[in-house]
């Protein structure tokens, strides 16, 4: 382009294409015609601001399945919708939707029904499909920042509980300095190779192979690693989820520990897989050892925990270890495996929190263990779906989390890291201990509680329904669901 | 009928989802224990079907793979929803719906009046689909779904009487137990796996393809971590050692879950596995060594264990442990047949065993309920002279004793001669085959001797039970003695088929059936076998001191059981003279009991409560609080400021960073 | 010439950064902030971006500190009295210094390799700053500018729901 001359159609200069961003655009519509409503209808009518925004999720994740197969690139290849985009968007639909499902009875209890947090949901909806479709590297961290803005403020929505209050402070005061770290990271590639493009960063350096000695790129590539392991909670830079997963509304809680995560691997594998590809031997040797080390520190913290928010706070942790093991394989199967096992995890933990919102009550979140005794009996069903959540976050089969960590591991074997699979399955093997500590509680303890202000509210038992569903059905017959997968890899 | 074997595991399941989510509702326990003992009992006939199809082949046919529905595909690697029909899943099936029918019969009159019936059946049939899924998984992925759920339901069912703390304990125990040797299978399933596909690009976890390539497969190397993995995973499910302590603790479950799956199915799933992969376990000398020698440790240990117990269920439970050890004493030796012939002989005595323990402590409860005594209704001590009073369960007990002890035309006879036979003339161990045979026949004498005195402290002599109450002991109900019955036939004639060849009478219809199975694991086992000629004689002359072993057990155990509790009151009246020799003989007898007796029960009392107690729990306990140790470290470093944890995140930046510029 | 007065400017940019850390009084802070502003203003002059820099000095120095020392001041924040955590502060040094002497490491050995961007000091001079700012922020870089405007958004209502006293 010669810059001297002013272009003659800004649009097409621009590469305006609306088809590549048709979700996010739905979802913005929706989430700001929300506001709007939201002036105009009291307090007892916020539930419809729910209901609304879960039409909308539902109309985007139309849009989300009619642009499968058909990739579209846009502005000047700032975002590509491609299907390893779509895969995750749905993954983040799936997240938000059943999030909403639980966060209706949870507001009205803790009285704190404030119609703009279905707004903020579906606002960090379209952060995290920014950030799975950006393909620039300025796209991704503003759609993150999007994100970690509404996340903030989601984490300390409860504005009359301290905790609350604690946790939304510490993520954002914690958020903006990983900030520092991914912006610094993407400005020194942007100082080796000259470019943001994702594409364009891998096709300079495969054309110019003596940025590859670069030490600014090196520690670009690094820094960019401490920033999205920051969003994905892994260790060493996990230490604020604990204290935010335990501090947030529950739902919120729910959400963060499953949406942002997925989202943050959205980006962290476009970014590595697509414009760092020459750089492999040196990212996947420092993500094998933050697989190994965020697994084993969330595994073994867990081990202790007694209370259930902050046990599924390092179990989250824990998580983002198996995935990472499939992302260090960087192979077909381990990449499949991360999508397959994001949006089997979206099931799973919305799931278990929605009976963590179902069994605490005002002013008594009731999130101790030993809470839970005799939960089993009291409520056959309801501690039967928390079984199965249970299960398939400890990867027993016939859940969906046993054939995700089959796939993540057997991913890391078919790529020669026969260690690192082994030390994923010694930890898997750990961290039944203290799932099944929450299901002996349940049905070996005696009951202490008569948990009689148990009201399974509709939304809630839609949202168990489809947790349960999400976690058997592809878990018996991955079939689809893998084959999808495969189809949505980066390669 | 090979086309419909999807029904054998679906009928279970049925039975499951019906009690486990209706059963509550239906509340007859006539309509909860029907569907649940039908549903078995259509698997039953169905294995029927497919076993006789199965023998209606000519030998080389006899391998079947249906594949139900695809499952995971994944490039090169596929692994399908698929059963693997063959001779030894054959017999696996028949006995785990055979014995699994009649044990869901029993439980209909055992568990009357239990709180939870319903739950009870519905973890029963779940059971049954798990193990009938690891058996007839054609690939390693479908057996490690089974392989987990029997682990589950052991778990569900050992803690079913979820009040008793010990209950809840015992259950944890056992979970986390099968959870090493479930780590084991995972880690030896995936290095085959690796070795497999990295060397020849075959991705591959299927029974059968993997039997076609395993000429690949070098001799020891990659093959001894593998199968030592797998081993591991097949002591934790079968309670060997040194993972065995779960199963003595199982005991806490209701009877019929002890028979089930505590002596008759799960724990033999890792005999089973072994059979399953024979071809690979022979292919390392290492491994079939330390099978056999943890098979034949485990055997002596445990029945010395089990002749210082007086509780009836942890005696047998010691027992099933001992046998355990047989089979796997079997597996090592190259005697795969053997070993699976074993297992289903067990199979059928144990769970006669154990049924006609039920019976009795069944029959101790009702009488103590009705005195409103608190003695322990499974003590030895509170028993005695039960013959009289509950004549049908002590001739199946008996029966079923006389098998397990291995006294000749009894089908345990035949199982565990053929075992001690191979354990001395295989030709894998060289010098180390005769100390096998040794430590196994010295074991065989024990359970001998432990099983006797069982029998002779349960249903002879005088009644210890309180008299108050003594009028109310009679014999069970018919719902619980045909099972009884059945099995007991079975404990006598179940071992004619495996009659060995060398008695002539019957060609030994086991073997030939298994042939195909292990055909190639004895093909490659000859790579390195010492192959020995041994005489018709000599296979002879061990038979009969195998009986004569038998035999001398059951002699100690009467002299100081029977004997010594009845004769010298009589001596004392009637023949005056002979008096003193009685006398005298007691005194041999304390002798003999500070000798030999006493040494041994204190070796196993001390087996028990100091290796038992306290090594192998005090390793597991040890590992579990070092990792609590860690874990509230790590928690200290969460102090709860953002300055420390910002700090942390800047830390952990500089060190990535200063590794890779200062590499 | 140019590379003192750099190091002047940037002398006094990363000390009164410093300042904006270790001073006690929010006040004393905040000016540094401002002093902050400028230098980095007067660094975007010296590399032929006087657009950014105006920007910088009107809406950073200006708009967005008086802002905040007006709130400083109407909330009557005192300085920060009591203890400081010192053995973070000990453990921060070290790695601070860490820090230091990888970025020294870092400085030594790396280099620009990046690809030279069309946009000259020629093309700055012959069109203008301003206009090649804007023609690259509605071109080439119009999502991210857009999406800027949905997260100014979500900052705004996030700033209502946390301290509006009654929503």
């Amino acid at each position: 382009m010669d810059m001297l001359q002013f272009p003659a159609n800004i649009a097409a200069a621009a590469g305006v294409n609306f088809a590549a961003i048709m979700p996010e655009v739905i979802l913005s519509v929706i989430a700001m015609a929300l506001l709007l409503v939201n002036v105009f209808i009291n307090s007892e009518q916020k539930a419809y601001l729910g209901y609304l925004s879960l039409i909308g999720i539902v109309v985007t994740f139309f849009s989300v399945v009619s642009g499968w197969g058909a990739p579209q690139s846009g502005f000047n290849n700032s975002v590509l919708q491609d299907n390893f985009s779509l895969f995750f968007k749905g993954t983040f639909l799936v997240s938000a939707f059943l999030t909403i499902l639980i966060t209706d009875q949870y507001l009205k209890r803790e009285e704190c029904n404030w119609g703009e947090i279905y707004p903020l949901i579906l606002f960090a909806t379209v952060g995290m499909m920014l950030m799975a479709s950006g393909t620039d590297l300025m796209t991704i961290f503003l759609g993150l920042e999007v994100l970690s803005v509404s996340l903030y403020v989601l984490a300390g929505f409860n504005r009359a509980n301290l905790k609350s209050n604690e946790a939304g402070l510490k993520y954002f005061l914690l958020g903006a300095f990983s900030t520092g770290f991914l912006l610094y990271g993407m400005a020194l590639i942007y100082g080796s190779t000259g470019t943001t493009r994702v594409a364009a960063i891998a096709s300079y350096i495969s054309q110019n192979g003596m940025v590859l000695s670069n030490p600014m790129l090196v520690a670009g590539m690094l820094l960019m690693a401490v920033g999205f392991s920051f969003k994905i909670a892994a260790a060493p830079f996990h230490m604020w989820t604990p204290d935010v997963y335990e501090g947030a509304p529950t739902p919120m809680t729910a959400f963060m520990s499953v949406g942002p995560k997925a989202a943050g691997f959205a980006a962290f594998l476009r970014v590595f897989i697509v414009a760092l590809p020459a750089m492999k031997a040196d990212w996947s040797e420092l993500l094998w050892v933050l697989a190994v080390l965020t697994m084993t520190v969330g595994n073994i913290t867990a081990l202790k925990q007694t209370n259930i928010k902050r046990m599924l706070a390092y179990s989250s942790i824990a998580h983002a270890g198996y995935v990472l093991v499939g992302f260090t394989a960087g192979n077909a199967v381990g990449t499949a495996g991360v999508l397959f096992y994001m949006l089997s995890y979206a099931f799973m933990n919305i799931g278990a929190f929605a009976i963590i919102v179902l069994v605490g009550r005002k002013g008594e979140e009731n999130n101790n263990v030993s809470d839970y005794a005799g939960f089993g009996f009291k409520h056959p069903v309801l501690g039967m779906c928390m079984s199965i959540f249970l299960f398939s976050l400890a990867g027993i089969p016939p859940a969906a989390g046993f054939i995700g960590k089959f796939y993540l591991f057997s991913g890391a074997i078919q790529a020669g890291y026969v260690w690192l699979a082994i030390i994923g399955v010694l930890n898997s093997a750990a961290s039944v201990y203290y799932y099944l500590r929450v299901m002996v509680f349940m049905y070996m303890k005696d009951p202490t509680e008569e948990f009689d202000w148990l009201a399974v509210s509709p939304s809630l038992a839609l949202c168990l329904l489809l947790s349960v569903a999400g976690v058997l059905i592809p878990g018996i017959v991955p079939g689809t669901l893998l084959d999808l997968a495969q189809k949505a890899i980066l390669m | 009928m090979f086309e419909n074997v999807w029904l054998i595991p679906l009928f279970p399941l049925i039975g499951f989802l019906i009690n486990g989510f209706f059963g509550k509702k239906i509340k007859n326990e006539a309509v909860i224990g029907g569907i649940g003992t039908l549903m078995i009992f259509l698997s039953f006939l169905v294995s029927c079907g497919v076993l006789m199809q199965l023998i209606g082949l000519p030998a080389e046919q006899r391998v079947f793979e249906k594949v139900v529905f695809p499952w995971i595909h994944c490039g090169n690697f596929k692994a399908d929803m698929a059963f693997l029909i063959d001779p030894l899943s054959a017999v696996m099936i028949m006995v785990v719906t055979g014995v699994g029918s009649l044990i869901h019969l029993y439980s209909i009159g055992y568990m009357h009046g239990e709180e939870g019936f319903y739950r009870f059946f519905a973890y029963l049939n779940l059971f049954c689909m798990s193990m009938l899924l690891l058996v007839l998984g054609s690939n390693m992925l479908v057996m490690f779904i089974g392989w987990e759920g029997v682990g589950l339901c052991s778990y569900l069912l050992i803690g079913y009487y979820f009040e008793k703390k010990s209950a809840g304990d015992a259950a944890k125990k056992a979970f986390v137990m099968n959870r090493v040797g479930d780590f084991g299978f995972l880690i030896g399933l995936f290095t085959l796996y690796w070795w497999f596909g990295s060397n020849h690009n075959i991705w591959t976890i299927n029974f059968v393809e993997i039997k076609a390539a395993s000429h690949l497969l070098p001799y020891g190397g990659v093959v001894t971590i593998a199968t030592l993995c797998f081993f591991l995973g097949a002591t934790g499910k079968s309670a060997q050692l040194p993972l065995y302590t779960w199963l003595p603790d199982a005991m806490e479950g209701p009877t019929p879950v002890s028979a089930l799956i505590h002596a008759a199915t799960m724990v033999t799933a890792g005999v089973y596995m072994i059979g399953r992969m024979s071809f690979v376990f022979i292919k390392s000398p290492e491994t079939m060594m330390v099978v056999a020698v943890v098979g034949a440790c485990t055997a002596i240990f445990a029945a010395t264990i089990g002749t210082a117990q007086n509780d009836i269920k942890r005696v047998l439970a010691y027992s099933t442990v001992s046998q355990l050890g047989f089979m796997f004493l079997a597996m090592g030796v190259g005697a795969f047949g053997a070993g699976i012939f074993h297992l289903m002989t067990h199979a059928f005595f144990k769970a006669c065993l154990f049924l006609g323990s039920g019976s009795v402590i069944h029959a101790m409860h009702h009488a103590l309920h009705h005195g409103h005594l608190h003695d322990d209704a499974q003590d030895m001590r509170n028993m005695g002279g039960l013959k009289k009073y509950m004549p049908i369960t002590f001739l199946t007990f008996l029966v079923s004793t006389i098998a397990i002890a291995g006294i000749p035309g009894f089908s345990g006879f035949f199982s565990k001669d053929e075992i001690l036979w191979q354990a001395f003339a295989n030709p894998y161990h060289g010098g180390l085959n005769i100390v096998l045979w040794g430590i196994g026949c010295i074991a065989a004498m024990f359970t001998a001797f432990y099983m006797f005195r069982l029998v002779f402290m349960t249903f002879f002599g005088e009644c210890r039970i309180n008299p108050k109450v003594k009028d109310h002991l009679h014999e069970s109900p018919l719902v619980i003695t045909i099972p009884l019955m059945v099995l007991g036939f079975l404990a006598v004639v179940g071992g004619y088929i495996g009659m060995p060849k060398l008695m002539g009478m019957l060609p030994n219809y086991f073997e030939h059936w298994l042939d195909p199975v292990f055909e190639l694991a004895n093909e490659y086992g000859k790579e390195y076998a010492h192959v020995g000629h041994h005489t018709h004689a000599l296979e002879w002359g061990l038979m009969g001191l195998s009986v004569v072993i038998a035999v001398i057990g059951i002699t100690i155990a009467f002299t100081m059981y029977m004997a010594n509790n009845k004769l010298p009151e009589k001596f004392t009246s009637t023949f005056p003279a002979l008096h003193r020799a009685v006398y005298n003989k007691w005194y041999m007898d304390e002798l003999y009991d500070f000798l030999f007796v006493n040494p041994c029960k204190g070796f196993g009392n001390l087996l028990w409560k100091g290796f038992d107690v306290v090594v192998v729990d005090g390793i597991v306990n040890g590992v579990g609080k070092i990792f609590m140790g860690l874990s509230a470290g790590i928690r200290g470093l969460q102090t709860g400021y953002t300055h420390n944890y910002a700090l942390g995140m800047t830390l952990g930046a500089v060190v990535i960073v200063a590794l890779y510029i200062f590499r | 010439m140019e590379t003192i007065f750099f190091t002047i400017v940037a002398a006094v940019t990363v000390l009164s950064g410093i300042m904006v850390v270790t001073c006690r009084n929010p006040i004393n802070s905040a000016l540094s902030l401002i002093l902050t502003f400028f230098c980095i203003a007067t660094l975007y002059v010296t590399l032929d971006a006087p657009f950014m820099a105006a920007v910088q000095v009107l809406v950073y120095a200006g708009a967005i500190m008086v802002l905040i020392v007006f709130v400083i001041m109407l909330l009557n924040i005192r300085s920060e009295v009591g203890r400081r955590y010192t053995h973070a502060g000990i453990i921060g040094t070290v790695v601070g210094f860490l820090m230091l002497v990888l970025t020294f490491n870092f400085l030594n050995n790396s280099s620009l390799t990046g690809a030279k961007g069309l946009i000259t000091t020629d093309v700055i001079n012959k069109i203008g700053h301003t206009e090649l700012i804007a023609r690259s922020m509605f071109t080439d870089f119009l999502l991210p500018f857009e999406i800027t405007s949905i997260l100014l958004l979500v900052a705004i209502i996030g700033a209502v729901i946390l301290s509006k006293k009654k929503i």
